[in-house]
């Protein structure tokens, strides 16, 4: 007994190092866990009202920029509806049902909270389950890919960025339908890899790449980026560096998409599997 | 005593917000960031009781975690700096010693003194917080590199403020 106490006395201060130091493994393994960033949430909770005050002084600060974007996308919107009321007018007949033929749902969100300088980066929405955003929808601002819900709270969301090491995507190089998976390395915010595309590829610098359907997460045709580097990787595929279309640093005002056939998707995968 | 509580708790707090409302909001060319936080461990007096030490250690990193959404990353750093600084300051100690009831400053070790201590703790912390932020031990030598880089931006930081702490 005398011995174990001696043992204590001596080790003390180790033994509450070690123990501390369990505690912070322990959280620090529940969040790597992909599906687990509930953890993330309950604990950004928190720190949120904070938050949205430093965001709130940032917006502030860059009301001209985000005013211009929202012009151009107005301006993109009515030269659509302009388009589409032509093609409508030809139909021999009118539906009155209008979802039956749509299958994304568009809601526009605000982001509170980002990061882009972290290997890991998430970004926080201003809105959750009570405005019908789930886990798994897809995240895109007005021009292109930002990232993928993967936590849900009643008010707020978490999303996994474009810019995080456990993001994967399906893409494909627009001109000519070859498709491969992109992933960020983790270097610099404004470029991500494009890997898997095959040898005898024709591919340019300056080529665009969009996403494939094939997730089910996103739309097909969202545009990701740009060709600005390629090499050849190995003895099969190349690595060609994609200048990403979104500015990470300026990440405002996104767009979060559901499917709304995903669950017919994937529940005819799996009756083929 | 209460006095130097309310101090150390004025500096805590000051800390704490420099580093979430200004420094967590600085990239240098994208991934280097500086971590000032860390300072608070460097000025707790010399000769704290251990266990305290790695309790305030633990705070520390625990709240600068809520602030980043990183749980656990930023507390099993510091906590590591916390337990290392007694090794740090015997590794680094003077030649005659440490006066009694002192604080680690510029002010009575000199630069030469703080610049070493500041240097060996900061490294060892930022050694634990990057490769624990990637997990993996692919890409090692640029991991290396933000490390070291990230640590020659919060060794400028806190000997800036170190020094306006000495001109006051």
């Amino acid at each position: 007994m005398r011995n174990l106490l001696n043992f204590l006395a001596r080790y003390n201060n180790l033994i509450i190092f070690l123990f501390l130091e369990g505690i912070a493994f322990y959280l620090l393994s529940t969040r790597n866990n992909y599906h687990n960033t509930r953890l993330v949430n309950s604990v950004r909770g928190m720190t949120r009202g904070i938050e949205k005050k430093i965001n709130s002084t940032k917006s502030y600060l860059s009301l001209h920029d985000i005013n211009a974007n929202l012009a151009a996308e107005n301006v993109a919107l009515k030269n659509s509806i302009a388009k589409l009321v032509r093609r409508e007018s030809s139909l021999f007949f009118s539906v009155d049902d209008s979802v039956y033929k749509q299958q994304y749902l568009h809601t526009s969100t605000e982001v509170i909270e980002n990061s882009i300088d972290r290997q890991k980066n998430f970004f926080t929405i201003n809105k959750g389950e009570n405005q019908g955003i789930k886990v798994d929808m897809a995240v895109i601002t007005a021009n292109s890919v930002a990232g993928v819900i993967v936590g849900c709270s009643k008010n707020y969301s978490v999303a996994m960025s474009l810019l995080n090491l456990d993001f994967k995507l399906s893409a494909r190089i627009k001109s000519n339908g070859y498709f491969g998976s992109l992933s960020w390395d983790g270097r610099d915010y404004r470029y991500a890899i494009l890997s898997e595309i095959p040898q005898h590829v024709l591919v340019n610098v300056g080529d665009t790449i969009e996403t494939t359907g094939y997730s089910a997460i996103f739309p097909e045709g969202e545009i990701v980026g740009t060709v600005s580097d390629y090499e050849k990787f190995g003895g099969d595929f190349y690595k060609i560096t994609i200048l990403l279309m979104t500015d990470f640093k300026k990440l405002h005002f996104v767009d979060v998409i559901g499917n709304m056939k995903k669950t017919e998707q994937l529940q005819l995968e799996k009756l083929i599997q | 005593m209460i006095n130097s509580i309310l101090r150390f708790g004025l500096i805590f707090i000051l800390l704490i917000l420099l580093q979430v409302l200004l420094f967590n909001n600085i990239q240098f060319s994208g991934y280097v960031n500086p971590y000032v936080y860390i300072m608070f461990i460097l000025l707790l007096p010399i000769e704290i009781p251990s266990w305290l030490l790695l309790l305030l250690s633990f705070a520390t990193g625990l709240i600068i975690d809520f602030f980043s959404g990183s749980p656990g990353m930023h507390t099993s750093a510091t906590v590591l700096a916390g337990f290392v600084r007694p090794y740090v300051l015997r590794i680094v100690s003077p030649r005659d010693g440490y006066e009694s009831g002192s604080d680690p400053s510029m002010l009575i070790y000199g630069f030469r003194w703080f610049f070493s201590y500041t240097l060996l703790i900061v490294l060892v912390h930022h050694t634990a917080l990057f490769y624990l932020e990637v997990f993996r031990f692919a890409d090692f030598f640029r991991t290396m590199l933000r490390v070291l880089l990230s640590s020659l931006f919060s060794m400028t930081f806190i000997l800036l403020i170190e020094f306006y702490r000495r001109g006051k």
